[in-house]
């Protein structure tokens, strides 16, 4: 069977080199992936260090981990999805080979033993390759994290030699899994289908792509209402898991909506050409549903996660305008809070200054479990003069000594009265809590009382009867701007961020659903060379039938950017809800932009592959492929 | 084998068992309004080792009766038996196994695997029963067919006539009992169609094989023992020791 599976493979290799590069470049990202992130996780810091540099190179690493955790997790949700459905596609192409199988005498078991032999084999040569590509993707990865700054520098990440095991296994058992689905259909192929031409009477819509779809839509409701309740740091890594089940379940009834899609496109597409664009448009549903998986992901990925961040950015834009009640904001090396007072027409001052500490959670068996975080020692006075702000519990002037006031949107359900064990430098080991913050989008989550100041850099917060006069009075102390400007910066710098987040997260995976989306359209083309020639000898010239493919693929683009975009749209509203309970601000910010350059770059993409291979593919004379079949 | 002789058609005029059997069989496709007779209460008997043509115009339902003779297709209701076995219900491993020992295909657009060679198509069937065909039956076999010195060429590099001779190889490594044969002429010229027919014959004359043949073509359907005519899912005429002249004039006055 092995060496059966081998002949296929050197016959039909179009199929399968597209399947084998999806495997690859799936194994690459996320062997890359996951080695990126043990070497972060495993990173020692050099010893030696102040302990300042020790603990902002420490942090640096905490946060490259959890971003790296949700770039493996992307990683391995689009290799699966890519190649399950490359996998599933090139078994589907085969229906006529398989039923002559049949005809042959083949049993359905041994139609599915074929299919998982060559799975197997597609998966062994994709792994060995992509073991390989991982190694310059992870330099690349390593590149790109470090240019934005989220790896300390000099990182890099190393090579493991138990990663080996995980490639191949993820690369096989994907590739297999893949098959696994397909081939208890393809084993269920008839053999009087080798006999006629188009399995066209083949449902695509079976009864498990309903039950997928449904169980993983019902799931992304779940989890988008989800995001309204848990809100804060766990919105964005369970609005991402949202985006990975909504596209499942459209992938899923994808077949169901496909031919809906293709109505509209009927009365677009007039003329002969468009003609014949729609008719295959809805008699190709399977293959249409497989080139539009690859666009429908970027998209849903790109558009949902640009939303996602920027309806962050722009609530904590609006939150900080709405909840500030001050003019200027000074920053400083040092501390200078009397000079600030003593300028004439300061009317509050609010003296702010950032401390990096670790917050210890109780985990149960493991006992205490320290965690670095950031929390803002300001002066309560000051602070409630300069800042709209009403404490749910508590009282914020009790915030003096060893306390600490927290935000429910700072994980760890505390109370007023509780003990929070900390690791502060030359600070308590435990901290009280006597106030609860209302829920917050933009910070600060922590506020620590004014005691646990140390020297170093200060921001003032100051409102003043004539900001003009104060700002030139506060000029000669540091840095001063306008509180508009102030939040204008943090805007931007929140916004850069977010790109630059998710350029980290789904740089790679963008560039593999591109090339996924060629490899989709080859494949599809491989098979309809015959067809293309029929139309040829049916009158159409080269160019007509080229123009026709060109035409469907459009419109499989078109299907792709309209599911990516609705499983946006479902995390885009997860979101603006989320946030609307939190804080009461009604947000939504859509990325035209950036949504515009993925279509047009998947447009260009899907063209340029689609009119390359129905060139190629209409390269030999018609009738000789009319008159030969086999 | 006194099963099959009670069960026998009344309308057989041959005293030999009957290779393959339909009992009132019909055929329907769709369903209420747009439902098609495509076979109407058929009865018929393949006699062994005798090789029967069938005739009719286009839609007279000649392959959906090789089809459900064959046990490819489910017949609406009626029984079909296949070399003293009854198909009608059989399962799929149960039909598997009888298309690996008792029957054989060939059909008019040759469905070889494209990917493999000459010698690898034949030997494909035994492969696929658990058995490693000796390479010397499988070169005997397509010596046989003339094809001794193609074994490693694969069907794209083969013309009509020697993929169709490639398939009758591997029709007859298996040995079956009863071939089936879906204008097996139809794509070939007069000289391949010619070797083709000489072929299938030998099947009947050496090895007591039975084959059942659709075909259009007078020529072919002259070269067998005799020819059933279909029009509109009935048999409506037969012909013994058949020439192309009476094979042709039937036809004319049938499809007038």
């Amino acid at each position: 069977m092995l060496r059966m599976s081998w002949s296929t493979f050197r016959d039909r290799w179009q199929v399968f080199v597209g399947a084998i590069l999806s495997v690859c470049l799936g194994v690459a990202l996320v062997q890359s992936s996951l080695l990126t992130l043990v070497s972060a996780a495993t990173a020692s810091v050099p010893p030696g260090l102040p302990p300042e540099q020790e603990r902002a190179i420490r942090d640096g690493y905490v946060g490259a981990i959890s971003l790296l955790g949700m770039t493996l997790g992307l990683a391995v949700f689009v290799a699966v999805f890519v190649v399950s459905s490359t996998f599933a596609f090139t078994v589907a192409q085969r229906r006529r080979d398989l039923a002559l199988l049949r005809l042959t005498g083949a049993g359905r078991r041994q139609v599915r033993t074929l299919l998982v032999g060559e799975a197997l084999l597609l998966g062994v040569l994709g792994s060995a390759f992509g073991v390989l590509a991982g190694l310059p993707v992870m330099r690349l990865q390593g590149a790109m994290l470090d240019s934005f700054g989220f790896v300390p520098p000099g990182f890099t990440g190393q090579w493991r030699s138990w990663i080996l095991g995980v490639s191949a296994g993820v690369g096989i058992g994907v590739a297999v899994l893949g098959v696994l689905a397909a081939s208890r259909r393809a084993a269920k192929v008839r053999p009087l289908e080798a006999l006629r031409d188009v399995g066209a009477a083949t449902r695509v819509m079976t009864a498990s792509r309903w039950v997928v779809g449904a169980i993983f839509f019902a799931g992304s409701i779940a989890m988008l209402v989800l995001v309204a309740t848990v809100g804060g740091e766990a919105a964005l890594p369970l609005s991402i898991c949202a985006s990975f089940t909504l596209v499942t379940a459209f992938a899923a009834v994808a077949p169901l909506i496909v031919p809906l899609v293709a109505v509209p496109f009927g009365l677009l597409f007039r003329g002969r050409l468009g003609v014949l664009a729609h008719a295959n448009l809805r008699t190709g549903v399977r293959r249409s549903a497989s080139t539009a998986a690859p666009i429908m992901v970027l998209v849903a990925f790109v558009v949902g996660m640009a939303g996602t961040t920027g309806t962050m950015t722009e609530a904590g834009r609006q939150e900080i305008s709405r909840d500030l009640r001050a003019d200027l904001v000074l920053t400083t090396d040092r501390p200078v809070r009397d000079q600030v007072a003593a300028v004439p027409g300061v009317e509050a001052v609010s003296e702010e200054a950032q401390v990096s500490f670790d917050l210890g959670q109780d985990e149960g068996e493991d006992g205490l479990v320290f965690e670095p975080t950031n929390g803002l020692a300001v002066d309560p006075a000051g602070y409630a003069a300069t800042h709209r702000m009403v404490v749910t519990a508590g009282d914020l002037a009790d915030l003096h000594g060893a306390s600490v006031a927290v935000s429910p949107s700072e994980s760890g359900g505390w109370r007023v009265g509780d003990m929070m064990p900390v690791r502060l430098d030359g600070g308590p080991d435990q901290l009280r809590v006597v106030a609860l913050l209302p829920e917050t989008v933009a910070g600060p989550y922590i506020l620590l009382s004014p005691d646990l100041m140390r020297d170093g850099p200060r921001r003032y917060v100051v409102r003043a009867a004539d900001p003009a006069a104060v700002a030139t009075g506060l000029a000669r102390l540091g840095q001063v701007t306008t509180t508009a400007q102030w939040i204008d910066a943090y805007a931007d710098d929140q916004q850069k961020m977010s790109v630059d987040i998710m350029v980290a997260l789904l740089g790679m995976a963008m560039v593999y659903t591109l090339i996924a989306m060629v490899n989709a359209v080859v494949i599809a083309a491989s098979d309809r060379r015959a067809e293309f020639a029929a139309a040829r000898v049916t009158g159409l010239t080269r160019g007509q039938v080229v123009g026709a493919a060109l035409a469907e693929s459009l419109a499989v683009v078109a299907i792709g950017v309209l599911l990516g975009v609705l499983a946006a749209t479902g995390t885009l509203i997860g979101m603006a809800f989320a946030v609307r309970d939190m804080i009461g601000i009604s947000v939504a910010s859509v990325p035209w932009a950036l949504g515009s350059a993925v279509v047009a770059i998947a447009v260009v993409v899907v063209a340029t592959a689609s009119v390359l291979t129905t060139l190629s593919a209409t390269r030999t004379p018609a009738i000789r492929l009319v008159a030969a079949r086999d | 084998m006194e099963t099959q002789a009670t069960h026998r058609p009344l309308d057989a005029p041959e005293t030999t068992p009957s290779a393959v059997e339909l009992h009132g069989v019909t055929r329907v496709y769709g369903t209420r309004t747009a439902a098609v007779r495509a076979l109407d209460n058929v009865d018929i008997g393949f006699p062994a080792g005798s090789w029967t043509a069938v005739m009719g115009p286009s839609g007279s339902g000649k392959s959906t009766l090789l089809h459900c003779a064959a046990g490819l297709e489910r017949v609406t209701s009626g029984r079909v038996r296949v070399a003293g076995q009854d198909i009608t219900d059989a399962s799929d491993a149960e039909l598997t196994r009888l298309r690996r020992t008792v029957l054989g295909f060939v059909f008019q657009s040759f469905n070889l695997i494209g990917s493999l060679t000459a010698e690898q198509n034949v030997a494909m069937p035994l492969r696929l029963a658990g058995q490693r065909p000796p390479r010397k039956v499988v070169r005997e076999v397509l010596a046989s067919v003339g094809l001794a010195d193609r074994a490693r060429h694969r069907p794209g590099e083969l013309s009509g006539g020697q993929q169709q001779r490639v398939a009758i190889a591997r029709a007859m490594v298996t040995r079956p009992a009863v071939l089936f044969a879906d204008e097996p002429t139809g794509a070939l010229d007069t000289k391949s169609a010619r070797t083709v027919l000489r072929m299938l014959r030998g099947m009947v004359e050496g090895s007591g094989q039975t084959i059942v043949m659709v075909t259009h073509d007078p020529a072919a359907a002259a070269a067998a023992d005799r020819v059933v005519f279909l029009g509109d899912g009935r048999v409506v005429d037969r012909l013994d020791r058949p020439t192309v002249r009476l094979v042709a004039d039937r036809l004319a006055r049938w499809e007038e």
